[in-house]
């Protein structure tokens, strides 16, 4: 542990009591407090992975270190040690760490103040272990920092990057270069930072691109660089030549190949061999690939093997995997209990009624109007996409509604049944469209967002005149109107709802004159429901001074839903209640009294927020449940 | 917790291993990250409401005029989640002299989404990781 290591813990020390002591004094925490102490526990219960080491047969060699939320593991040139960002979610601090694998033991080697101020990410190991590069924020600036690997003496400042979305790929065998990437709407953009000498350098640019340039990788005679690329619309490997020299080399006569052929090849930095022979990646369907270039300069042949394939209980982000420069070993951040999933009917009792299909990965399972299909959002193992299906309840049997290339989410029911509505993103544009539940024809564009702007799709009004969706935020409450003078991408929505707090999965009534939402107007992340008059007559559907009525206490996770009659309202609390409430809309809006249906097995996967899960008799509830599975998958 | 905060956008919100609010916009598609400029000036004004509050700052330019710039910066639940500043304190700047490190917008207005401010207290204010 440094010296600053001791101060910062001494300042943080000071401040914690500083911060607590009224809390103690009155012997009370604020429900503020109780909720972020909630939201630490669950965003830890939820990230929490064990760093496990594989070697290239995918055989379990070793787990390293405790239990935690960890992020950029990378092993040391010799494999004996390895570099993680460790994210604290208890103290909300984020630090790189080297770990001993053989011993576990594990050395702080930065060390921050909250991460909304400073943070690390991002490291490298020098070719002989002795150092560390990191992107490093402060004051603002994502920069490269380097630091000794034993946590001794402090950072250097090598790069102060003006900009913002740069990332660290690799420091060449030579040690004479970093690659950094920086890639976001504008394009993106390999650099290089010449690595001799001390104090700050200019970064230099290799190459940019109308597409996104990530995780430059050199070859260790450094004659070539691999890197990840969408230029062909989805990600993929890719070799160029940058020749021994690196920055000085004829750019214009740089060559270029295709690695990988699947799409979606994400492990966020490639590994070569020693001989630069074999170049070794994370497809798509998360099978760890040797990829043998040694024909590529000549003719451009590559032969692929897989060597071992996780299971999709164990989705892998790109910052969660790395791949011993040999190719030998495969340090994975791997969740404590693998689990896949399962479309699971429930009735009004919480009985199991039925379980539909095989365990995949599926989200938002949501009942159409009349009973008879679910649809879902799942991810295809194949290709790490999200599309959209249905499954019918009588048979069992599943059908795509979306198979393409585009992550398609929050699939939402047409009243009667025939179509869904879901979200797809296009370019910076996420849309709404539309699509026959039985897979035929074509899809419809029936809104287009902002520029760059994310949205939740969270009903469809009874009488088949309105769209709801949520912003990116969960900030504002919009409605679609569907039968007005504006079509496809050109309709306008209408902003109900906006304020300071948050608010979501606005859901009409069924006589459409109410829609109820959830909102944290009291105490950030603790969600009640509140529901307000519709007037479609208003320019943004408000009713003008209406006071809004809280139908639940705090701690609501969602699933908010009406029965079709309207007499009848669920949702989902915090402790995986599955509560209903006797509810009118005429004269007026007024709830009775919430009451317990029954408990789910939770934590359930998915984001409750957006869960529309009770059929329009409210007989029956679908949720997706969890699935003990494996690791590793066989190839 | 820049790839949770950042990333989740970029592959896709609804398999990440958290779901994390995600910024209103893809920033990038607004404002260009590598134009990064800052301006002294008086905050007259403040819009602090969801999807993203503005400020709006009165500050000379270089040929002495005094240009209005609107600044973007994030969601109000930033502000409601962090200890790092509050409403209040932007609100006690008002008519006061703030500084904003900002990202040029890309369509050439007197725009630009803030990275840091520093209030007319002195305080200094980052917005990374949503703004950066």
């Amino acid at each position: 542990m440094t010296d600053r290591t001791a101060s910062m813990k001494g300042k943080v020390a000071l401040c914690a009591a500083l911060i607590l002591a009224p809390l103690f004094a009155s012997g009370q925490e604020s429900a503020a407090d109780v909720a972020r102490a909630e939201r630490q526990a669950a965003r830890f219960e939820k990230q929490s992975r064990v760093l496990t080491l594989f070697d290239r047969d995918g055989t379990l060699l070793t787990t390293v270190g405790e239990r935690d939320v960890y992020a950029f593991p990378v092993l040391s040139p010799d494999g004996k040690r390895m570099a993680v960002v460790r994210n604290d979610v208890f103290n909300e601090i984020s630090d790189i760490w080297v770990f001993d694998i053989e011993s576990g033991d594990g050395t702080r080697i930065t060390s921050h103040a909250s991460w909304d101020l400073e943070w690390a990410d991002s490291p490298l190991w020098s070719p002989d272990g002795s150092e560390l590069a990191y992107i490093g924020l402060r004051q603002g600036y994502e920069s490269v920092y380097r630091i000794s690997a034993d946590g001794e003496g402090s950072e250097e400042l090598l790069y102060q990057h003006t900009g913002a979305e740069v990332w660290l790929g690799d420091w060449s065998t030579d040690g004479r270069y970093i690659s950094m990437s920086m890639s976001n709407f504008g394009g993106g953009f390999l650099y290089v930072l010449p690595m001799t000498g001390t104090g700050e350098r200019p970064a230099i640019e290799l190459f940019h691109s109308d597409s996104e340039l990530l995780a430059g990788s050199f070859s260790p005679d450094s004659r070539l660089l691999s890197y990840m690329s969408d230029e062909s619309g989805i990600k993929e490997v890719y070799v160029r030549t940058v020749g021994p020299e690196v920055v000085s080399a004829d750019k214009s006569n740089a060559l270029s190949w295709q690695v990988s052929d699947q799409g979606g090849a994400f492990s966020i930095r490639a590994a070569w061999s020693p001989g630069s022979d074999e170049l070794y990646y994370m497809a798509a369907d998360q099978s760890i690939v040797a990829a043998n270039v040694d024909g590529l300069s000549s003719s451009g042949a590559v032969s692929r093997t897989p060597l071992f394939r996780l299971s999709q209980a164990v989705r892998v982000n790109p910052d969660q995997i790395n791949i011993s420069r040999d190719g030998e070993r495969v340090v994975i951040a791997v969740p404590p209990a693998p689990k896949l999933e399962q479309v699971t009917v429930f009735d009004r009792e919480g009985t199991v009624l039925q379980r539909l299909g095989d365990p995949g990965i599926f989200r938002n399972a949501t009942l159409s109007p009349d009973g008879k299909h679910v649809a879902v959002t799942t991810r295809m193992a194949e290709t790490g996409n999200s599309d959209i299906w249905t499954f019918d309840l009588a048979s069992g049997a599943h059908m795509p509604i979306t198979d393409d290339e585009m992550h398609d989410n929050w699939p939402v029911w047409s009243p009667d049944s025939d179509k869904v509505a879901f979200r797809s993103e296009r370019g910076m544009y996420s849309r709404i469209y539309h699509k026959a539940a039985d897979g035929t024809g074509t899809e419809e564009a029936i809104f287009e967002y902002d520029p760059g702007a994310f949205l939740w799709v969270t009903d469809w009004s009874a009488d088949g005149r309105y769209l709801t969706f949520s912003d990116g935020c969960w900030g504002v409450l919009y409605v679609v109107p569907l039968d007005g003078k504006q079509d496809g991408p050109e309709r306008q929505a209408m902003e109900w709802l906006r304020d300071e707090y948050q608010v979501i999965q606005a859901r009409f009534s069924p006589d459409s004159r109410y829609i109820a939402y959830l909102t944290d107007e009291l105490v950030h992340d603790v969600f009640r429901i509140n529901v307000a008059p519709f007037d479609p007559t208003h320019p943004d559907g408000r009713v003008e001074d209406a006071t809004p009525v809280q139908v639940s206490a705090d701690g609501v996770l969602g699933m908010l839903s009406w029965r079709g009659d309207g007499k009848e309202m669920y949702y989902l609390t915090k402790d995986w209640e599955v509560m209903a409430i006797d509810v009118t809309t005429t004269p007026v809006f007024e709830a009775g009294t919430p009451k317990l249906l029954f408990k789910l097995p939770g934590p359930l996967p998915g984001e409750p927020k957006q869960w529309k899960s009770v059929t329009s008799d409210g007989k029956r509830f679908v949720f997706v449940l969890y699935v003990p599975a494996s690791i590793i998958e066989p190839l | 917790m820049r790839f949770s905060l950042r990333h989740c956008i970029l592959l896709s919100m609804l398999f990440c291993t958290v779901l994390p609010v995600a910024a209103h916009h893809g920033m990038s598609a607004l404002f260009d990250f590598n134009d990064r400029f800052s301006r002294t000036g008086t905050l007259t004004r403040l819009d602090w409401r969801n999807p993203h509050i503005y400020l709006f700052v009165e500050a000379e330019e270089a040929d002495g005029h005094v240009q209005t710039w609107a600044f973007e910066g994030p969601t109000p639940v930033f502000f409601r989640n962090r200890d790092i500043a509050s409403k209040s304190d932007f609100q006690d700047s008002i008519d006061k002299i703030v500084i904003v490190d900002a990202s040029r917008a890309r369509d050439g207005s007197f725009s630009g989404l803030i990275r840091s401010i520093t209030l007319a207290n002195g305080k200094f204010v980052p917005l990374c990781p949503d703004n950066c």
